[in-house]
Formats: C-alpha cells, sequence, structure tokens
C-alpha cells in the first residue's frame, strides 16, 4: 500500500552517466569517422593500404599499453606514470636474458615488468599512497636503475645467436606470413581485456570498486586486491609493449617507451574512459588509440608550404585534445547532478 | 548589555519537501541573554527548522523577525550578515590551519595589501579570551585537542558578532568535565546578552544550561515551556508519541537457537566490554543517542573497523575479526546509515547494485553473468516494489525511499545468517518505511537475526522483539520487554530509566 510515486519522477530521462557513456563510445567513433573524411579530402595518398597500414602499425604498441592502462583508469586511479620505464626495464632486461634462450627472455621481460606492476599495486592498492606520486617516484627509479646498472650503455641483442636473431626478427615476424605479429597481440591484449572488464566477476568488483570505492569495501569486495590487480594488468601490456618496441629499435635502452604515458591516457579518455572511474570500455579505448593514429597521420600529410607538420605539432595537438577531453568530461559531469560517488 | 528584548521571532513558519510538510506553522522565538533549548526526536523537524534559520531555503514560508525587524533569509550570505551563526555538530575547521586564519578566515587584517600579522594574533587572542582559552594563535588546529577545536569554532562564530548563535549537539564529542567547560562559556555569553539556540538530544544537558525549552514532533511545535517548570520525563512525554501511521508490531514468535555471540567486545575509544546475544529469528533492536557507540560496535562486529578486545561468534564458530569479507562469508551482513556515500554506487544501475553483494555466487569458471541473478533481482524489486521497477534504472534517479529500499534489496540477495541495520528507514516517506519494516518481519520470521540500531522510536519499538540500550560506549542492560515503550526508550538512553541485565 504504498503510494505510487510522483509522476514526475517517472517521466524524468534516464540518468546522465549512461547517457554520456554511451555518446562517449559513439563519440570517439564518430571522431575516428570525421578524421578518416579529412584525411581523404587533404591527399590522396591517404587512402593508400600503404599509408593506412603505417598509421595502425604506429600505434599497435600504444594501443596494447592503452588495453592495460584502461583497468587502471577505470579503477578510478587515474594512471600509470610508470610506463614509460617498464617498457625500457622489461626491453632491457629481454635482451639482456637472451643468454638463456628466445623463449626464457621473453618470460623474464614480461615477468620483470609484472613485478614492478605487483610493487605499484601493493603500494597504491594496500598502502594507499596517491598512484600519481607513486608511479611518477617508480618512473624515476627505474630509469635510473636501468642507467645504472648498464653505466649509460645500451644493449644490443646478439645477431650471432640463434636467440638474439629470432628476438630482433619478432617484431617484424608475421603469423601464418600474413598478420604482422604485434597486431596480433592488440587483438588478443583488446579480447582479452574486453573479456576480463566486462564478463568477469573481477570486472564487476572493479566497476564498483571505480564508480564507488567506498560503497564496494562496505559491500564486502576486496577494493585492495581489485586495484593491486590493475595495476599489474596495466604493467603486463606495458611489458609486452617494451619488449616488442625493443624488438623493432633493435636494441635495449632507458628511453624507450618515451612519451607512452601521456598518449596512452590520452587514448583512455578519448575512448570515454573518463577519470572518475568505473565507466567506460575496451571498445571505446580502441577507438581513441585510432583517433589518435589518424590525428597523426593527417597531421603528417598536411603540408603548410614547405613546412611539414611533426611531432612537435603533433604533441601540441595531443596535449590540447587531453585538455579538451577531460575539461568536458567535468563539465559534462556537473551539469548532469556533480559526480555522485 | 542589551535590554531583554526578543532578538528572534519565528512566525508560522512552515517548510515543505516533496511529499512531507517538515516544518509545519512553527512559532519560535529567542530573548536577548537567553539559552532556549530546541529538542525532538530524530525527523522531527528540529534541523529543517534550524537551517531555515541559516538561510538554507528559499522557498519558506512565515516570518522571521531579527531584533524587531522582519528578514528574509533566503541564502546563507543573507542569514550570515543577519547576524545568525551555526555550530554544526562536525567542526568546520581547517585542519593544517593555524587557530588565527581559521578564526578570522575570510576577513584576515590586513595592512597596504599584506597581511597584518600583529594585528591577527591580538584580534585572535581577544577573541579566543572570550570562550577561556589561551592557546598560542599560531597553532595549527590539527594539533589542539578536539575539545579545544569545539571552542575554536565557538571562538570564530562570535567573531563574527552574531545576535544570534545556534549550536547544534555541541557536546556529542565531549567528555563530560569539557561539558562543564562548555556550560560555563555559553554562561558567560549569556550574561553578555547573546541569544543562544541549543540543540541537543541529551536532556540532562537540556535541563542544566536551557532558560526554557520548545519540543517539536512531527514538524509542529508542541511546547515551550521554561525548564525550570519541566522534568525530563514530561519533556520525553511530549516528544514521543508521534503519529506511527503503517507501522506494523512485530508478532511475537519464539525465538530459535543462538546465533549470534557477542563476548566482551570493545574498540577503545569507542565502546567498550559489549556483551550480548541474538538468537534466530529474533529482531534485537539497539536503543541510545547518537555518538554511543552504537554503528560503531556494528561495524567492528562485522570486520569493517578493527576490534580491541574479545571476540564474535556465529553459529558458535568465531568469526575473524578485521575482515569484513571473511564475515561476509561466515554470514554477516551490515546496511549502513550513510546509503549515499557508503551504501549505494549512485551512478550504476539498480541491478548492479543489489547484485553487488553476491558477485562470487553468480561466477562460474571466473564468467560472471548477472542475468543469472535476474530471477533473484525481479523478485526483489517487486517485494519491496522498488519504482519504478526497471532494473536498468541507475540509482540516482530514484527516490530516497526506492534507494533505500534498493540498499536493503542488496543485503536481501546476499542472504545473511545476520543482517545488522543501522538506521533503515533514515530519511525515507512513509510508504518505503512500511515496506521496509515489512522486509524485516519477514527477514525475521524466515529464521534469520537482525540487529535493528535505529534513533525512530516508534520503529524500533514496534520491530524489536527485545532492546539493549548503549550510552556513551556501554551497553548498559536491557529493557524489560513488558515495559518497551518509546518513552522508556528514551529515558533509558538519557542514563534515566529502569533496566534488567542484558
Amino acid at each position: 500500500m504504498s503510494p505510487p510515486p510522483p509522476a514526475a519522477r517517472r517521466t524524468r530521462p534516464p540518468a546522465g552517466g549512461r547517457v554520456f557513456g554511451a555518446l562517449n563510445v559513439l563519440g570517439v567513433y564518430g571522431l575516428v569517422g570525421g578524421l578518416f573524411a579529412l584525411g581523404c579530402a587533404i591527399s590522396r595518398e591517404f587512402i593508400s593500404p600503404d599509408n593506412l597500414m603505417n598509421a595502425l602499425r604506429a600505434v599497435t604498441l600504444l594501443g596494447i599499453v592503452a588495453v592495460g592502462l584502461a583497468f587502471v583508469t577505470y579503477s578510478r586511479h587515474y594512471v600509470d606514470l610508470s610506463i614509460p620505464g617498464i617498457m625500457a626495464l622489461s626491453g632491457t632486461v629481454a635482451v639482456w636474458a637472451l643468454k638463456f634462450g628466445f623463449v626464457p627472455s621473453l618470460a623474464i621481460g614480461l615477468a620483470v615488468g609484472a613485478l614492478v606492476g605487483l610493487v605499484n599495486g601493493l603500494v597504491i592498492g594496500y598502502l594507499r599512497l596517491n598512484p600519481i606520486i607513486w608511479t611518477l617516484a617508480m618512473m624515476s627509479l627505474l630509469s635510473g636503475v636501468i642507467r645504472w646498472a648498464y653505466a649509460g650503455r645500451q644493449i644490443y641483442p646478439d645477431k650471432a645467436t640463434a636467440a638474439g636473431r629470432a628476438f630482433l626478427e619478432l617484431y617484424h615476424h608475421r603469423l601464418l606470413g600474413l598478420l604482422p605479429l604485434p597486431v596480433a597481440v592488440l587483438l588478443a591484449v583488446a579480447a582479452g581485456g574486453y573479456f576480463l572488464m566486462r564478463h568477469t566477476g573481477y570486472g564487476a568488483r572493479l566497476k564498483l570498486t571505480g564508480s564507488a570505492y567506498e560503497v564496494a569495501r562496505l559491500t564486502g569486495i576486496n577494493v585492495r586486491r581489485a586495484v593491486a590487480g590493475a595495476f599489474v594488468i596495466s604493467s603486463l601490456t606495458s611489458a609486452a609493449a617494451g619488449v616488442l618496441l625493443t624488438s623493432f629499435n633493435k636494441v635495449g635502452a632507458v628511453y624507450i617507451g618515451g612519451g607512452y604515458d601521456f598518449r596512452t591516457i590520452t587514448a583512455v579518455v578519448l575512448g570515454g574512459m573518463t577519470l572518475a572511474g568505473g565507466r567506460g570500455s575496451i571498445v571505446g579505448v580502441l577507438g581513441g588509440v585510432a583517433a589518435i593514429a589518424l590525428m597523426n597521420n593527417v597531421m603528417s600529410l598536411v603540408r603548410v608550404g614547405q613546412f611539414v607538420l611533426g611531432d612537435f605539432q603533433q604533441n601540441i595537438v595531443q596535449g590540447a585534445v587531453f585538455i579538451l577531453v577531460v575539461g568536458i568530461n567535468s563539465f559534462a559531469r556537473r551539469r548532469t547532478g556533480g559526480d555522485d560517488a | 548589555m542589551e535590554d531583554i528584548g526578543v532578538a528572534l521571532r519565528m512566525v508560522g513558519v512552515s517548510k515543505r519537501y516533496p511529499g512531507t510538510l517538515a516544518v509545519d506553522d512553527v512559532n519560535f522565538d529567542v530573548r536577548a541573554g537567553e539559552v532556549h533549548a530546541l529538542i525532538g526526536e530524530n525527523g522531527a523537524g528540529k534541523s529543517t527548522l534550524m537551517m531555515v534559520l541559516a538561510g538554507a531555503f528559499d522557498d519558506y514560508t512565515g516570518q522571521v523577525c531579527l531584533g524587531g525587524t522582519a528578514v528574509g533569509l533566503h541564502s546563507p550570505a543573507a542569514a550570515k550578515a543577519a547576524g545568525i551563526q551555526m555550530i554544526h555538530q562536525e567542526l568546520s575547521l581547517a585542519a593544517p590551519l593555524s587557530i588565527a586564519e581559521n578564526v578570522l578566515a575570510g576577513r584576515l587584517p590586513r595592512r597596504a595589501g599584506l597581511l597584518d600579522r600583529r594585528r591577527m594574533l591580538s584580534e585572535t587572542r581577544r577573541h579566543l579570551a572570550r570562550v577561556g582559552l589561551e592557546l598560542d594563535p599560531q597553532t595549527p588546529v590539527e594539533e589542539i585537542s578536539l575539545h579545544e577545536a569545539q571552542l575554536v569554532e565557538i571562538a570564530k562564530a562570535l567573531a563574527n558578532a552574531p545576535c544570534i548563535l545556534v549550536m547544534d549537539e555541541p557536546t556529542s564529542a565531549l567528555s563530560r568535565a569539557e561539558v562543564q567547560r562548555l556550560f560555563e562559556i555559553i554562561r558567560r555569553l549569556r550574561r553578555q546578552g547573546l541569544a543562544v539556540v541549543y540543540i541537543s538530544h541529551h536532556l540532562s544537558e537540556v535541563l542544566q544550561i536551557a532558560d526554557r525549552v520548545t519540543v517539536l514532533r512531527d514538524g509542529r511545535k508542541v511546547a515551550t515551556e521554561p525548564v525550570a517548570a519541566v522534568t525530563a520525563a514530561q519533556l520525553v512525554e511530549r516528544m514521543v508519541g508521534r503519529s506511527v501511521s503503517g507501522l506494523c508490531a512485530r508478532r511475537k514468535t519464539a525465538p530459535g537457537a543462538e546465533k549470534l555471540v557477542v563476548e566482551h567486545l570493545s574498540r577503545y575509544g569507542f565502546f567498550h566490554d559489549v556483551s550480548f546475544t541474538v538468537r534466530a529469528g529474533e529482531v534485537l533492536g539497539i536503543g541510545g543517542l547518537s555518538g554511543s557507540g552504537r554503528s560503531e560496535l556494528a561495524r567492528s562486529l562485522c570486520g569493517i573497523d578493527p576490534v580491541d578486545a574479545g571476540r564474535v561468534l556465529l553459529d558458535g564458530r568465531p568469526v575473524r575479526p578485521g575482515s569484513y569479507g571473511a564475515a561476509i562469508r561466515a554470514g554477516l551482513g551490515y546496511l549502513t546509515e550513510d546509503r549515499k556515500t557508503q551504501g549505494l554506487a549512485l551512478r550504476m544501475s539498480v541491478a548492479e547494485n543489489v547484485l553487488s553483494a553476491v558477485i562470487p555466487r553468480h561466477c562460474r569458471h571466473g564468467v560472471y553473468s548477472p542475468r543469472r541473478g535476474g530471477g533473484l533481482l525481479a523478485r526483489l524489486i517487486d517485494r519491496l516494489s522498488i519504482q519504478p521497477p526497471g532494473p536498468g534504472r541507475i540509482v540516482s534517479a530514484l527516490s530516497g525511499g526506492n534507494q533505500q529500499k534498493a540498499l536493503l534489496a542488496k543485503w536481501l540477495a546476499a542472504d545473511p545468517q545476520v543482517l545488522l541495520l543501522d538506521e533503515p528507514t533514515r530519511g525515507v516517506d512513509v510508504g518505503a518505511k512500511v515496506v521496509i519494516h515489512q522486509a524485516v518481519a519477514e527477514l525475521a520470521d524466515a529464521g534469520r537475526s537482525v540487529v535493528l540500531i535505529s534513533s525512530d522510536l516508534p520503529e524500533l519499538v514496534a520491530l524489536s522483539d527485545r532492546i539493549v540500550i548503549m550510552r556513551q560506549g556501554h551497553l548498559i542492560g536491557q529493557l524489560d520487554p513488558a515495559e518497551a515503550s518509546e518513552a522508556s526508550v528514551l529515558l533509558a538512553a538519557n542514563g534515566e530509566g529502569k533496566l534488567v541485565p542484558a
């Protein structure tokens, strides 16, 4: 015999969160389409298979890293700034470990990356340190360790050994002679990440943790473990990308992975995964990666007189895009009644 | 000294929330040099009336006169400008800043655009002296005691030269000696001609400090009387007797075996040496004033907060302390008193929230399929008549009552052996209340045990099979079931009732 709810409540539109979530995923693919059209309009070169393949290859590793980082952002812990350090460390250690054979070298490279992620996860998840400050410190620590261990030198895979040759071949390997290995890794990581986030108990717990940490804790969810897991996942994808990038560069060095911290977080938020946590999807993140690929590619095709747009301009545009997206997101949140837990 | 005129007069003040009239045609006045206490049960309208005074609403009706002139209190700034200062239960000081910066916040003395340090310190010393504090004004607030911080808060309010000072439960964090010091200061302020509104659940304090007392019930004024002419028992009588629309009295079943046994549980500084048992099929009510340690007891009991001593047994097996996950697996559940920040993820759907406590149950080989919980979800939505009934609705779009039902549904889905309910109907409409009460009764009838913490006395009395009373961190005893009533709970919680050992 409860009284009927006021009519006004029934006609109220569904809450803002879901609408904006959908808009974000649709929005990023709209942006991808727009950039594609722009590319076609600017240059005939753009639509060529070679150019598109280049654009894709340029962001394959970015995509791998972004899928992992998405878990950190989803858990409302913003970003893992130690990503470039993990990439450099994993690649360098993998080159060093080639003396144990090719497969062990890959395994050791990934394991070392995961270990860093575990430390990040334990410190941030269990000791509740600020994720930005801690991973920034970890980044500094890792680059110091690499420089110190190799006395500032770079280390090269030994072409004289079978393992060394296999390692150099890794990036360029094609599965069944067709699918480039990095693309295959991206597809596998994306599919795995999508499934983990969307269809597992861990994904459901992480969503509640990211949406409302205190609520998740008082629901009996092991929030610390959920957060720690996100950092381990992020470190694993970074390690995989680091090993591939080292194979591509033919050298293990401290600068490998530079810039991946900011580019990945840009891709993640561009893909509709807001810094407020618990929102967005891997599908959106891949859209964000594609948008960055096209943005950079289109810019490289633009010629203003003698002037070619290069890395610097791309950096400027990416920075501006990041600020714009985060700004729009927080504005939209405030408009839809605030970020209510 | 001012004359003994009326500092504040509220005439026919009403405030309507959607669905309820929270304050209904209330007349209230305070004279200069008077402490006027405002009492009433939770939901009686005290805080809404004071929020009108603080300028929280621009849609109240009625008239407010300050010192004889009518004023419109339609914004917090307008209320402050009119000389009304509030001191809330939670302190509003910035911990890392110095006392001086806090006391003079927003109007630090300046000279040539720079901070006039000497004047800041001397002014602060003057304000602190009014409340009997002799602290270095440069001490950061985080380094002083809670009691001192409370006095600094008062000094800060006084620094704005108010004509009305409203104190809302100012003693909840203070020891008995500190309360007496606070009263000394209030008396001194009264002599200086300040008009003080004093809100408290503690009747003994009201009788000690106030000159007059006004009792509110269901948004209406019941009485205004000189304190000298009333006793605690008479005040209780006026406070209770709220309309008990639709309250279902629990039919008293024979309780089963002992389910939950709490032995000498302590968390130092919060509650001490608490022991009680709950049987299967029983609703145990815990009565007490806010700050008596009831919520803290519940949180420690199920492992959310630590325990310093004692143990908890469920079906004879000890529950691992300090781990909420282990407690839930053992069969405990805790419905938090704060649904918005601790109970529900507001921007997730009803389905996601309700099923969030039973994620492992709907996982097979690590694959989570919430669809398996669809039947359960539909049954709960139907049984609690959550409106609108769509499981995909985002919780923040629901009314408060339906949010609370969703929160209860979450714990009914988990189906714990013992469910601890902390203020399960706070701030919900009557309809939702009835549904929630029925669900609690059904839960007990199904052989589950319920521990009910509620400041809603009619609810506590109607739903509980037994009522124990907590006061100042101690479980002081059990009410004789034959004599359990709103009045007896309220008197016992104030330390004046007749109790039998628990």
